[in-house]
């Protein structure tokens, strides 16, 4: 091993991945947000007494847990302008194919925190007078959503990871920008060292942070 | 003679194809207590579970004062299912207690019991947290009003249960084998509570295993089998001379 590493010249160039890192941020944080949102009305849909709200969520999930993510992406952008005469730009191709991914997952999550609060706490809230929201609000979900956590926080951290898949649509996110770089510089070992540790960099504070939450709330479960 | 505050008329209820209830009659007037004994599975649980229509019957009718539970009577006479809000209007009049406790575990003995006086009853806060107070002191739990569930032995967690139902200040109490789930030395003081409950006039249906409680606090006792009433009595009379031969065989074996 007589490799030399030179760092420098990522350092020289340290503008270009804050602004990958910003586009990968913008990225996970509109996913995020689809994902939440369609993610918590899907899991209720998916438990509704319902079919016509249980099957076309069902499918939904099923759907986008039995595909790859870069199939998805690519068919967004690609195949649903010519379906449907919508062309969207490529960030947000990618923003909403990764958003309804993450919702898809998230409704999971969802239901099965609320399916592993045992029958009998429905039973109690019942039992005063509460209605099925008044139940849902102040008994279920504060109980749910703390085992929700940690899967929660794994699938936000893979989102992270996904966003690189933009690269294949050409956004400038941080693999996207790594790239066009290492074609000026010829550096390659290095910038992928950077880009790996800028990831863990990204991704480590929130697992840690989500370790701390689950001791800490496992006090009072 | 008084109206009865609960009333059921035939009361039926399937599992699929278990049949587990298969017409129970009963009425139950102010201020009674009435046990309910029976062997595991004879449906006497899921009977008391009818009465505030946590187990929906699908034949005859409940009535808690003059209203009908969970049902409607429709323009043609059929019975529809009654709105979810009146449904749980009527909850808000009875108190429930379980096998299990069932208290909600992310908040402290206190919020518990403030929870649906607060909540459901949209009562003061203050006002609710001094009954709230004064009623844990009832129950013996004036030391551990800030200490979560976990923290509290099964006869502790039972008797802030029963707090709890007691703060909606309902007519009517409903204990679903309160002291099944204790351990033999727990028994006595939630037994102690409900006693106290009896003696201050409350109306009471006690579904329990424990047959000393039901001979020396129940006003009548009711024997279910296998979804039947089987006979319906003074304690004296089901415990030293049942008239039913199942009663009979039944007491022989729990008493042992």
């Amino acid at each position: 091993m007589d490799y030399t590493w030179h760092f420098q010249i990522v350092w020289d160039y340290r503008a270009v991945f804050v602004r990958g890192a910003i586009m990968t941020a913008q990225i996970t944080f509109w996913a995020t947000s689809i994902g939440l949102t369609l993610g918590l009305a899907l899991g209720l849909m998916r438990r509704s007494q319902i079919l016509l709200l249980r099957a076309p969520a069902a499918t939904f999930i099923e759907l986008f847990r039995s595909t790859p993510v870069l199939v998805q992406l690519v068919w967004i952008y690609y195949a649903l302008p010519i379906l449907t005469g919508l062309q969207l730009s490529n960030t947000a191709s990618v923003s909403i194919g990764l958003g309804l991914h993450a919702a898809a997952y998230f409704g999971e999550i969802f239901r099965a925190g609320v399916n592993s609060i045992s029958k009998g706490q429905w039973d109690a809230a019942r039992a005063i007078g509460m209605s099925y929201t008044q139940s849902m609000r102040r008994i279920i979900l504060p109980q749910a959503i703390r085992r929700m956590i940690p899967p929660f926080i794994n699938e936000f951290a893979s989102l992270i990871k996904l966003t690189t898949l933009g690269s294949a649509l050409a956004v400038y996110e941080l693999l996207h920008e790594a790239n066009n770089l290492i074609n000026s510089t010829y550096r390659p070992l290095e910038i992928y060292t950077v880009l790996a540790v800028a990831f863990a960099a990204l991704i480590y504070p929130i697992i840690y942070a989500s370790q701390r939450l689950e001791q800490r709330w496992q006090l009072h479960q | 003679m008084t109206a009865p505050v609960i009333k059921a008329r035939n009361v039926q209820k399937s599992f699929g194809k278990l049949h587990v209830l298969k017409g129970i009659d009963l009425e139950i007037v102010k201020g009674e207590v009435l046990a309910i004994i029976g062997p595991s599975g004879s449906g006497k649980s899921t009977f008391l579970r009818c009465m505030n229509f946590l187990e929906e019957y699908d034949h005859g009718e409940i009535w808690f004062g003059d209203q009908l539970v969970g049902y409607r009577k429709a323009g043609n006479g059929a019975l529809v299912k009654d709105k979810a809000s009146r449904i749980a209007a009527i909850r808000t009049r009875m108190g429930m207690v379980f096998q299990n406790f069932n208290l909600f575990p992310h908040m402290s003995v206190l919020e518990n019991v403030v929870e649906g006086p607060t909540v459901v009853q949209r009562r003061k806060r203050e006002d609710v947290i001094t009954q709230a107070k004064a009623l844990l002191d009832r129950v013996g739990l004036s030391a551990k009003v800030d200490v979560y569930p976990e923290a509290l032995s099964g006869g502790q967690q039972q008797r802030a249960a029963i707090a709890r139902a007691l703060a909606m200040d309902p007519e009517v109490m409903l204990f679903d084998e309160p002291t099944s789930a204790l351990d033999p030395e727990l028994v006595g003081e939630v037994l102690d509570v409900m006693r106290s409950l009896a003696a201050d006039g409350m109306t009471m249906v006690v579904v329990t295993h424990e047959m000393s409680f039901a001979r020396e606090v129940a006003d009548r006792v009711m024997m279910m089998d296998d979804g039947n009433r089987v006979e319906i009595d003074t304690p004296e009379k089901i415990f030293t001379n049942p008239s039913h031969p199942r009663t009979a065989e039944f007491l022989q074996r729990v008493l042992r």
